[in-house]
């Protein structure tokens, strides 16, 4: 082996293959005998998936491929789409202290695109809790903070590369004790500091977008006069406020109380504006009708809860109610950890609400997909869609379960048993490695040291031997 | 304050109402030199076997194969020497002194941070705080550099850029360029202000550049229509900002990974910026396509490290390290290969010893040599816009030049002259001339009193390199690097350019060491103190 090449293998292997692990460059892909949770039909035991490109062709038995497909036995492990997260912070640099621009009440001007890392271990690390997609988004720092965006798990990818096509743009919003800074001992009071302070907030900025609005129109209805009047100074955050005022964000609202949940639904139907999904919404159990009646989902948490004041009025029961009574929920991480484990969040729901198996996972998958509004595309295993899927051991509902393989867009993107694998290669590079430095330093001590006759004469027999 | 230490204050203030000119040490300079019988590579490529360099009142009068020497002209006997032009620093920040910034507690109830504490300051200029000193150009003259960009690097707005000539300390003399640069970095500021975020910083810049454009706009039409016109506030920021926003100065964006360098050409396309890449993360290597579609030219920073948010500094040692040894030095031979045009930075190797080991260590990963030299000459001159006076080695160019001997960058060439604005520098060898070999070793610190009526505690920290020292004094009322000092037995010498209250003068220590314990005696050059008696010892 050239010198170089074995220079850089342990890089190239620990690196784990930041492109495509198989079916790089296959155009075809036939998954065999599986157990398929489909979601959105019935599951199909002993089932095949044919990928063609990185669509879904067909789900079902027998499915015949063509004879320069690569075919990956399954031996009767449960297949599921890819679990989306609708609520995180990955993949952002600077991490979650990152994601929050603090310096003013309402900063709609900032984007988290520009701060896209697509280099962050944590996106491997959702593909090995079959994660295939994300909505990664401001913090809860402000009334209204900046933009989201969601993601496909392209690892190996740039983030421009990563950025899920055709998915809305999203803007958060924050209600209660976060916005409020209750929590904050030092730094200077920032207004406001109740409740209502913080709606007020939203409606000032409103009123403020309508003024810049109307002040552009008359702008451009005069500056062709003769007199050609100043126009109207540009103003960013402004601009992102009137596109929210026309509807062009979905809008995630961070909201844990009932009470701000229904008052803040009353401010945006004076304003004629949408709330897509609340954020956390733990005391959405209370308002199931009205949650219903306006057309809202809610992203929250499984069974965690108690941490601060706002998030006490509530139980582990609270998703699968929402669920039940008809309320779009999905179970996010807001948290590069959880995010591993989502399916075993899902699973709690049945414990905690009786929610069916499908049920349980359609909140970690279409779910998700329809608040970020890519279900055309992910959330189920059916033909014509992305070929996003993740592979488990056992069904992923079970404690014992964990997923074997995750492929995004018909790519095999986590490999548990080569990763393995990769690591024992790389490990014993690695020894291989040390011995030779070591042997070279020997070597070069050896030839430094002045032979001492003596030394000599005594070793002399041994090396013989 | 001791009382004695007031007297000695007293002393120096009584002595600022001297002509300052009393107290310089300038180098002793011959105005004409004639360099013969030397190799003379004009820039890399182009090269004279033998030939002759004239030195006129700090320009190149001459660079060719034959020349009558001129009478007034001292000579320089240039046999088995090779002369480049000097090598240029093309982003640093080593020699810039800024105030100390204090830390007011209250403000972090009151929030009242100013525009300077949020890092928005495009009026700080490096000219008005760069410290030039004799031991601060003598660490770059080693490693034959000879002029200097110096740039203000903290914040989103840092600052405007100056390059020096490292010919002097009085920096009205040794400044080419001025202000001809503004550096625009993405750290956001660690007050609480806005911005406080990355994405905050860039949403800030996209708003500050439409509040400039509309500030030119606005300006231009008072001033052309003026009635029925509201005329504009006077904005000291805007009017800074300007010759940099409409292209008439460079900026240079300030790159922590590969992730900035995208959003640097982002930003520069985006608002026809004309811009200069500094690749502080050393990740140029990782974006290559992008850059090459810029056509920016790119400053390279040697730190070779790996970013925070790099792959290879989040799977453990093993990765990091290998990743660090083996590509992120290799990033100048992967831009060179490309066709990228570069120079050097000293911003992550602020010891120039360490800013051209390490352009070294870039060789030995693949950079052509000829690369190297381009990038430190002729290169550096043409993206820091200067290369009309600065690069080559061409007659009417400022004369600075690096003589060597052997080809510089390779392992055993040595500087042997360095000239900056034709003052020539001679380049003393590691080990002190005559001096017996040494016999102790002195580097570490030491804490030495001066008796002798004065009582004045210094502090010397040095470090022993064979039979020179080099390091720094610190007293109570400054601190001042040396570098020369020798040792010969057991004795040392070494002489500090201290500054105090505006007043340049020769401190002389002289001592001998036996074991952690140091005596001699302390001389004051210049201010009339005479010579004292002190000693001391070494301290952990």
């Amino acid at each position: 082996m050239k010198q170089t090449q074995f220079k850089y293998l342990l890089i190239n292997i620990l690196i784990l293959s930041m492109s495509a692990i198989a079916a790089a460059g296959k155009d075809e892909t036939l998954l065999k005998n599986g157990n398929i949770i489909t979601i959105s039909g019935s599951d199909i035991k002993g089932g095949d998936i044919l990928i063609k490109g990185t669509r879904i062709e067909k789900i079902g038995k027998n499915i015949k491929a063509g004879p320069e497909a690569l075919v990956i036995d399954l031996n009767g492990k449960w297949v599921m789409p890819g679990i989306i997260d609708s609520h995180s912070h990955i993949a952002l640099e600077g991490g979650v202290g990152g994601a929050n621009e603090g310096g003013n009440l309402i900063t709609a001007e900032v984007d988290v695109k520009d701060i896209l890392n697509s280099e962050d271990y944590n996106i491997f690390l959702a593909l090995a809790g079959g994660v295939t997609a994300i909505h990664t988004m401001h913090g809860s720092a402000n009334p209204i903070g900046g933009r989201g965006i969601a993601l496909k798990l392209r690892w190996g990818s740039t983030a421009p590369e990563m950025i899920f096509k055709g998915a809305p743009e999203t803007i958060k919003w924050a209600l209660g004790e976060n916005p409020k800074q209750s929590s904050f001992s030092a730094g200077k009071p920032r207004y406001p500091k109740t409740r209502m302070g913080v709606e007020a907030s939203i409606r000032a900025i409103f009123e403020e977008a309508r003024d810049y609005v109307k002040a552009w129109d008359d702008y451009n209805k005069k500056k062709d006069n003769k007199v050609k009047p100043l126009p109207p100074k540009k103003d960013l955050r402004l601009e992102v406020i009137a596109d929210v005022l026309r509807g062009k964000y979905l809008i995630r609202c961070h909201a844990y109380e009932a009470e701000e949940m229904l008052s803040i639904m009353k401010l945006c139907k004076e304003y004629g504006v949408k709330l897509a999904v609340f954020e956390h919404g733990l005391e959405g159990y209370r308002i199931t009708n009205e949650l219903i009646k306006y057309g809202v989902g809610v992203s929250t948490f499984a069974d965690f809860w108690g941490y601060k004041w706002e998030a006490f009025k509530t139980m582990p029961h609270s998703a699968a109610l929402m669920a039940k009574r008809g309320v779009l929920i999905a179970l996010n991480s807001d948290d590069a950890e959880r995010m591993r484990r989502l399916y075993l969040d899902a699973a709690k729901t049945m414990r905690f609400g009786g929610l069916s198996e499908n049920e349980a996972l359609r909140l970690i998958t279409i779910n998700p997909a329809k608040m970020l509004g890519v279900d055309k595309w992910v959330g189920t295993l059916e033909p014509g869609k992305d070929a996003d899927i993740a592979v488990f051991n056992r069904h992923p509902l079970d404690p014992y379960t964990l997923c074997e393989m995750t492929m995004v867009d018909g790519k095999v993107l986590f490999d548990r048993a080569k990763y393995f694998e990769d690591r024992k290669k790389a490990a014993e590079i690695k020894k291989q490695k040390d011995e030779l430095k070591k042997a070279e330093e020997m070597k070069k001590k050896e030839s430094e040291q002045k032979p001492d006759p003596k030394s000599i004469e005594t070793q002399a027999p041994k090396g013989g031997n | 304050m001791k009382r004695r230490q007031l007297c000695f204050l007293l002393l120096l203030t009584l002595l600022m109402i001297l002509p300052a000119a009393a107290f310089s040490a300038d180098e002793a300079l011959h105005s004409v030199w004639a360099v013969k019988d030397c190799k003379i590579v004009i820039q890399p490529g182009r090269v004279i076997e033998k030939g002759v360099i004239i030195i006129r009142d700090g320009l190149i009068e001459y660079a060719g194969l034959n020349a009558v020497i001129p009478a007034d002209a001292e000579i320089i006997d240039g046999a088995g020497l090779t002369a480049y032009a000097g090598f240029i620093d093309a982003f640093g920040d080593s020699i810039l002194k800024m105030p100390e910034e204090k830390n007011d507690p209250s403000k972090m109830y009151s929030g009242d941070y100013s525009d300077k504490e949020r890092g928005i300051a495009p009026e700080i200029k490096a000219y008005d705080f760069v410290n030039l000193t004799k031991a601060g150009i003598t660490k770059f003259h080693k490693n034959g550099i000879t002029a200097a960009l110096v740039i203000p690097s903290k914040g989103i707005f840092t600052g405007q850029a100056s390059l020096f000539s490292l010919s002097q300390t009085v920096k009205e003399k040794a400044v080419i360029f001025k202000d001809n640069l503004l550096g625009i970095g993405f750290s956001a500021s660690s007050v609480a202000g806005y911005p406080d975020s990355l994405m905050g910083v860039i949403a800030f810049l996209k708003q500050e550049f439409a509040d400039v454009a509309y500030y030119i706009m606005h300006t231009s039409r008072w001033e052309n229509e003026m009635n029925g016109i509201i005329r504009p506030e006077y904005k000291a920021e805007f009017e800074e900002i300007i010759p940099f926003f409409t292209g008439k100065k460079q900026v240079v964006f300030l790159c922590r990974n590969q992730n900035d360098i995208i959003r640097a050409i982002k930003i520069g396309s985006e608002y026809k910026l004309k811009y200069l890449i500094c690749d502080i993360g050393g990740e140029a290597f990782r974006v290559i396509p992008e850059l090459k579609k810029s056509g920016a030219p790119v400053m390279l920073a040697l730190g070779f490290k790996s970013p925070i948010t790099s792959i290879y500094s989040q799977q453990g040692k093993d990765v990091r390290s290998e990743a660090e040894r083996e590509l992120y030095p290799s990033n100048s031979a992967r831009l060179a290969e490309a066709g990228i045009k570069f120079a050097f930075s000293s911003y992550s190797t602020p010891e120039p010893d360490k800013f051209l080991g390490n352009i070294m260590i870039a060789v030995e990963k693949g950079l052509p040599t000829e690369k190297a030299l381009r990038a430190l000459t002729v290169d550096a001159a043409a993206i820091l816009g200067v290369d009309r006076v600065l690069g080559t080695i061409e007659s009417g160019k400022i004369a600075n030049l690096v003589i060597s001997q052997g080809d510089p960058l390779l392992k055993d060439s040595k500087v042997k002259y360095v000239f900056a604005d034709g003052i020539k520098f001679d380049m003393k060898e590691k080990k002190a001339e005559g001096g017996d070999k040494p016999t102790v070793n002195v580097s570490g610190k030491w804490e030495i009193m001066v008796g002798g009526g004065m009582e004045l505690k210094i502090t010397l920290e040095v470090i022993q390199e064979e039979s020179m020292l080099s390091g720094k004094m610190t007293s109570f009322y400054n601190q001042d690097e040396f570098t020369d000092g020798t040792v010969s037995g057991n004795e040392i010498n070494l002489v500090v350019t201290a500054n105090a209250m505006g007043i340049t003068f020769d401190i002389y220590v002289s001592g001998v060491v036996e074991g952690d314990n140091i005596s001699g005696t302390i001389t004051f050059g210049a201010l009339g103190l005479g010579s004292s008696e002190y000693t001391g010892k070494r301290i952990p």
